[in-house]
This record gives structure tokens, C-alpha cells and sequence, in this order.
């Protein structure tokens, strides 16, 4: 069934027009040409972001064919979403952060549940989410099958070992002889100066030990909803690949298995990966854009009246063609709002609202 | 003075290389058990900085394979440079586990020590073995990485005053420097000749020039350091420093070693990451060709074995269709 359905998603992403004309502000979604932009703006900015050109023969001929998608590795989680509880008591820690320049009071956002605990008791249980129940009863046999299968897997997700079991006699002592004193143990037992420190030095006394996974994460052009795409690979603290159970822990319980889900990676043959269904991003990326795009203008108009030529600068962030400068500085109404280009940024700030814990947004240093 | 202790490399394997392998089982290699060389990537050692407690936390010192281990040469983002290897997959778990190991290794440490040595190649500084076996009906990979090291006897040491911040070191003038010539082009292993105000970053194989030059001083031995433990510098120093000091006994007793950390110039007060430390050797046999060390430890059980990914959940067709709504 979900082969069928990856199918038919295929065949209705190759049969949907290009998107050509470019209006994310009315609607949120963007053109391929405004997608590379953005991109490439983001991977200028932050260069922990690179083009991909993926799989040759799963190109898209709408995109160049060294720019087919984004990604970044290595992107650190240190804790599970789902050991982040949400109660009516966080109500009050929403705290505003502001975009840019920080005069404008319209262009802030509010980042909820700020500065709130994981409670000890949820972080020493990260919350299991098992597999949606089979809705179709017809099929009873096989999804006990499947249940049982999946509560093995669930299982294993805390040891995270890989069996050994069935392979004896795999380890092999006697391929070094002794100790090397000039390896560095694997967890440094003291306390190291230089203000870094490993991973397993924290909340050691609590019982409560920090488990850093690792994201590789990629952003594509979705064709049929003409918005970014974000998908997820994860890696525990041994870089063992997470299981899709593990990784809904990372993801707001909200979305887990409702918007996040695993599916095949477009730009390769056999990939998959976790990714957040695009079909709400355009509705809010819309209203997103919208509130801001209000506040730069806004923006853009007292700076224009006070400085003149030169206070374009805010949210051009020094791109700006002198060309461009010319041109509206000779139109003193129109303004031109928020740049298609930072459409990514703002998009990873949105995503970072499905994945709380995993270190998507970079771009907080702005 | 301390021994100085390196970071082990951990390796990365990205799941789309074993979709690569798969692949290449499949329609290449068949039954072929033959070695073959890939490469595999590593950055600059991250620290990544807690937002509850405020404490920077380090990145693990990573060597990462991903799809794109069998291609030639593929295109490296800054701050990261190629480490090839030599990749051999057996047909069976047995043949695996019966694999003369030491020999594999030997081979491998072998070519590094006369390519760096007798060749004065310094490119084949950073090397690697990988073996696997394959389950692919039950979408297993077990696989061992050995990362080899020359063991110096006598040890290097550092001095008392340890590993410092760069920046106690040298000025943010020389570090922009030296990050702009490193970002224009990643070198894996680099001299930095600092004047007054300024560094200037040349080839690692530009030694006989520098060390012969009387400025000895100022030459700083720079390499991309993957560790991110302010006490211990990356495996890919342990190398660098044997090859040194095989070609250049008497001029390195002593040297200034500076581990190069930052992959962005820091913003918001923060200091660079970059370490610097004053690195010693009691002498040794600079001609005698040292032992290796190297193989990679399971990171749950610290011992010397094989490790397994199991990449059923990701990868087989009957578990995805679970996982579908």
C-alpha cells in the first residue's frame, strides 16, 4: 500500500506544472529559481550548508544540476523532544526574539516554552512513540505481525547496541598488544579545562546522561507544493543510524508520525529518510512571511526617511546591488519588503519549531 | 611533562554508503573480494553550546563515509579534507572473521610509512582501512575501521604549560589570516611562518625550506584538527609528527603545533577554538620504521571488535510499510 501510494506521489509530482511566477508573498510558496536563491543565500551566510547535486539519474531538470538540494551534517541534538514536557505552566515563558535589527516591534517571534527543564523523571524515560495502530482491521493477522516486530525494535531503541550474539568470537584483544598511552581515553574522566567539555561530564550527577545524536540534514524542492522540503537522518552517540522510532523522539509530539514521517529520499535511488510533510508549509510559511514582511517594511520606509540611500542596508545584510539601490531610491513609496532570499532562514526557523531539539536553525546568530 | 594523548578517529558511516555498497555488490563487485580504495571526509573538530546549562559540549572526532566513498575525487565543503582508504568486503560472516587482520593493517601502514617516508609524500598522512560483510537480505553491515598510527618511542610530550587557547598565542590579525588562507584552501596538514602581524600559511612539504631557514622560531606546525577535547589534539597530528621527525630528526625535538579548529571567524565574544601548544620528543631512531596502531574500538563495550548497522528499520521494504500512515 505505501508502495502504491509513493507511486502515485511520483507521478503526481511529475505531472504538476513548474511553478513560474513568483508570488511567496501572497501565498507562501516559491519558485525553483527563488528556491536556488534562497539557497544560495543560506549556503553564503552559513556555509555549514552546501548544494548537493544527489543521484544523477533522479535529477531535476528544473533545478541546476549541481544545486539539486541542501544539506548539512553532523547537526547536534542534545535532547529528545519528547522529554521536553509541555504544560500549561510554560505558558508564561514565552520569550520574544527578534530578527535583525531589533527596532521594529513587529518583527519579533515568539519562541515558547523558553528556558523550561526537561523534567528528570520524562528525560530518564524518553517517551516511547510507537507505531500508528493499523486503522483497516482487515488485515488483523498482519499488523499483529507487524506489531510485534516494531515492539522489538522499540525495544532495543534504549540499549542501542547492535547484537553481537549471533556473530562470536568478534572481538579480537589481541590485535594490539596493550594499552597505547598516547590514545586519549574514549570519556575523559577529569575535568578538562578550556570551557569544553564531553558529552558524558553532564548531569552525570542526576543520573541523567546527556545522549548526543547527530542529524544530517537536507532541504529539497517539493514540485507539487512548491515549498522546501526537509528531511532527516540520525545518528545516536555511537553513530549507529537511528531507527525511525528513535527519531520521532526528536521530533514535537505534535508532529510525530502526523506530519513527520519516513519516506523515500528523492534524490536518491534507495535512501530513506524522515520528513516533514510540506502540505501546511506554504499556508505558514504565508503567515509568517507576512508578519514580517509588515515589519521590514515598516522598517525600510523610516530608515529610507532617514538616512536615505543608505538605510536599505538592514535586511540586505550588505547584498544589496547598488543597482537596487538606484532604482527604489528613485521610487520613494514602493519598498521592496522581505527578500526571497531569506525565505530559507525563515523556513528553518518554522522547522525548528517541529524539531525543538535538534540544531537546525543556525541562523540564531543573526 | 605529560604524554600528550590523541583523539582516536570515530568513524561515520553515512547510511547512504551502505545503500552505495548495496548497490555496488550488487551490479560491480559480485563475488569479488578485492580490495578497493575509497575515501572517506573529515572536518574540523565542533563543539556545539548547550542552551540549557550554558557549557560547550564537544563534537566526536569523526571521520565520516558517505555515498560518495567510491568516486575519485569528490568535492569537498571548506574546512574538510579527503582521507583515502583501502575497502575490502567479504562474501561471508566466517571470511570475515577469519581475515588476517594484522597483515591488512600492516599492508596499509606499510605504504603509508614509504610513501611519507622514502617517496616524501605527505598526501598519504591520513589512511584508512575499512572491512565489512555484507548481510544484505537481513540489511546488516558489520563493519571494522583501523586507523593507523605510528607509536613514536620515546612518546611526544607537551610542555608544562599545556594546550592553550590560540589566541594566548597569537593575534587576531595572524588568526583571520590564517583562517582566510585555509578557507580559500583546506589543506589537511600546514607550516604558518608568523611576522609581526601577519601569518602566512604554506605546503606541508615546504619543510626543508622552513626548518632549514634560521627563523625556526616563528614556524608553527599547523594540521585540521577533528578532535574537539581541549586536551587532545586529533589522530592526524600523531602521523604528521612521525613524519617530521623522521625526515627532520634534529630539528624536531621541539616544535610549536597549533590545532586548527575554527571553521568560521568567532562572532559574539567568543574565542577561537583553534589550541596552540609547545610539543617535545626525547629523540628515538629517526631511520627505524615505528609500529602501528589503530584499529577502532566498539564504542558500547571499549573493546577491539567488528561493530554492525543494522539498517533493517531504514531500509527493508516490509518495515517501511509499517512505519507508513
Amino acid at each position: 500500500m505505501h508502495a502504491i501510494q509513493q507511486q502515485y506521489w511520483a507521478v503526481r509530482d511529475y505531472l504538476s506544472p513548474v511553478l513560474k511566477e513568483s508570488k511567496f508573498k501572497e501565498h507562501g510558496r516559491i519558485t525553483p529559481e527563488e528556491f536556488v536563491a534562497a539557497g544560495d543565500f543560506l549556503s553564503y551566510k552559513f556555509p555549514v550548508w552546501t548544494w548537493e547535486k544527489g543521484d544523477a539519474s533522479k535529477a531535476r531538470d528544473y533545478l541546476p544540476i549541481d544545486k539539486q538540494y541542501l544539506v548539512t551534517r553532523g547537526v547536534p541534538c542534545l535532547r529528545r523532544a519528547t522529554s521536553l514536557a509541555y504544560t500549561d505552566a510554560d505558558e508564561d515563558a514565552e520569550r520574544l526574539l527578534s530578527f535583525g535589527d531589533s527596532s521594529g516591534a513587529a518583527d519579533e517571534w515568539v519562541e515558547t516554552h523558553a528556558g523550561r527543564k526537561p523534567t528528570l523523571d520524562s528525560a530518564n524515560t524518553p517517551g516511547e512513540i510507537d507505531d500508528m495502530p493499523d486503522l483497516d482491521g482487515e488485515h488483523e493477522l498482519a499488523s499483529a505481525m507487524g506489531n510485534v516486530s516494531i515492539t522489538s525494535t522499540a525495544g532495543a531503541t534504549i540499549s542501542e547496541t547492535p547484537d553481537l550474539d549471533d556473530i562470536p568470537d568478534m572481538e579480537e584483544e589481541d590485535l594490539e598488544d596493550g594499552e597505547d598511552e598516547a590514545t586519549a581515553a574514549p570519556k575523559p574522566s577529569v575535568h578538562s579545562s578550556g570551557g569544553v567539555i564531553d558529552a558524558s561530564q553532564i548531569d552525570v550527577a542526576n543520573g541523567n546522561l546527556l545522549q548526543v545524536r547527530t542529524y544530517d540534514v537536507m532541504i529539497t524542492y517539493d514540485k507539487y507544493y512548491q515549498t522546501p522540503r526537509i528531511w532527516l537522518i540520525g545518528y545516536d552517540e555511537n553513530r549507529t543510524p537511528l531507527t525511525p522510532p528513535q527519531i520521532f523522539q526528536d521530533v514535537s509530539a505534535d508532529h510525530a508520525l502526523k506530519t513527520v514521517t519516513i519516506e523515500a529520499f528523492p534524490h536518491s535511488a534507495t535512501l530513506q529518510a524522515a520528513s516533514v510533510h510540506p502540505c501546511k508549509h506554504a499556508s505558514v510559511m504565508k503567515k509568517v512571511i507576512e508578519r514580517m514582511n509588515a515589519g521590514v517594511v515598516e522598517e525600510q520606509l523610516a530608515a529610507r526617511k532617514k538616512e536615505g540611500k543608505e538605510g536599505k542596508k538592514k535586511w540586505g545584510f550588505g547584498r544589496k546591488s547598488a543597482a537596487k539601490d538606484d532604482k527604489s531610491a528613485g521610487d520613494e513609496d514602493e519598498v521592496e519588503g522581505m527578500r526571497v532570499d531569506f525565505y530559507l532562514v525563515v523556513f528553518l526557523k518554522f522547522i525548528a519549531s517541529i524539531v525543538p531539539t535538534i540544531e537546525v536553525d543556525s541562523t540564531t546568530a543573526f | 611533562m605529560p604524554v600528550i594523548q590523541f583523539a582516536p578517529f570515530a568513524s561515520l558511516v553515512q547510511p547512504a554508503f551502505w545503500h552505495e555498497l548495496t548497490r555496488m555488490k550488487i551490479d560491480v563487485l559480485r563475488l569479488s573480494d578485492e580490495s578497493l580504495k575509497v575515501t572517506g571526509s573529515y572536518s574540523v573538530g565542533r563543539c556545539i553550546r548547550d542552551r540549557e546549562t550554558g557549557q560547550d559540549i564537544a563534537l566526536g572526532c569523526n571521520l565520516s563515509m558517505g555515498a560518495d566513498a567510491f568516486e575519485r575525487a569528490p568535492q569537498m565543503p571548506t574546512m574538510s579534507v579527503l582521507a583515502s582508504g583501502v575497502f575490502k568486503n567479504y562474501n561471508t560472516i566466517e571470511d570475515f572473521k577469519a581475515a588476517d587482520k594484522a597483515a591488512l593493517f600492516n599492508d596499509v601502514a606499510n605504504e603509508m610509512w614509504s610513501s611519507a617516508i622514502d617517496k616524501r609524500d605527505s598526501s598519504k598522512l591520513t589512511q584508512f582501512l575499512l572491512i565489512t560483510f555484507s548481510d544484505l537480505k537481513k540489511y546488516q553491515y558489520y563493519y571494522w575501521f583501523a586507523f593507523p598510527a605510528f607509536v613514536a618511542k620515546p612518546p611526544w610530550e607537551i610542555s608544562e604549560s599545556g594546550w592553550k587557547g590560540v589566541d594566548e598565542q597569537l593575534s587576531t590579525a595572524q588568526l583571520e589570516s590564517i583562517f582566510n588562507s585555509l578557507h580559500a584552501e583546506t589543506r589537511p596538514f600546514f607550516f604558518v611562518q608568523v611576522t609581526s602581524d601577519t601569518a602566512q600559511v604554506h605546503s606541508i612539504d615546504q619543510a626543508e625550506t622552513l626548518f632549514s631557514s634560521t627563523m625556526t622560531q616563528s614556524v608553527i606546525v599547523g594540521f585540521l584538527d577533528p578532535s574537539a577535547s581541549p586536551e587532545n589534539p586529533g589522530w592526524p597530528l600523531r602521523n604528521l609528527l612521525a613524519y617530521l621527525h623522521a625526515l627532520y630528526s634534529t630539528q624536531t625535538s621541539s616544535l610549536n603545533v597549533i590545532c586548527w579548529r575554527d571553521s568560521e571567524i568567532p562572532t559574539h565574544g567568543r574565542a577561537w577554538k583553534s589550541r596552540f601548544g609547545v610539543v617535545t620528543s626525547a629523540g628515538g631512531k629517526p631511520n627505524v620504521k615505528p609500529t602501528a596502531v589503530g584499529w577502532e574500538r566498539h564504542p558500547t563495550t571499549n573493546k577491539l571488535s567488528a561493530r554492525m548497522a543494522d539498517l533493517a528499520p531504514m531500509m527493508d521494504p516490509t518495515r517501511l510499510a509499517d512505519q507508513a500512515v
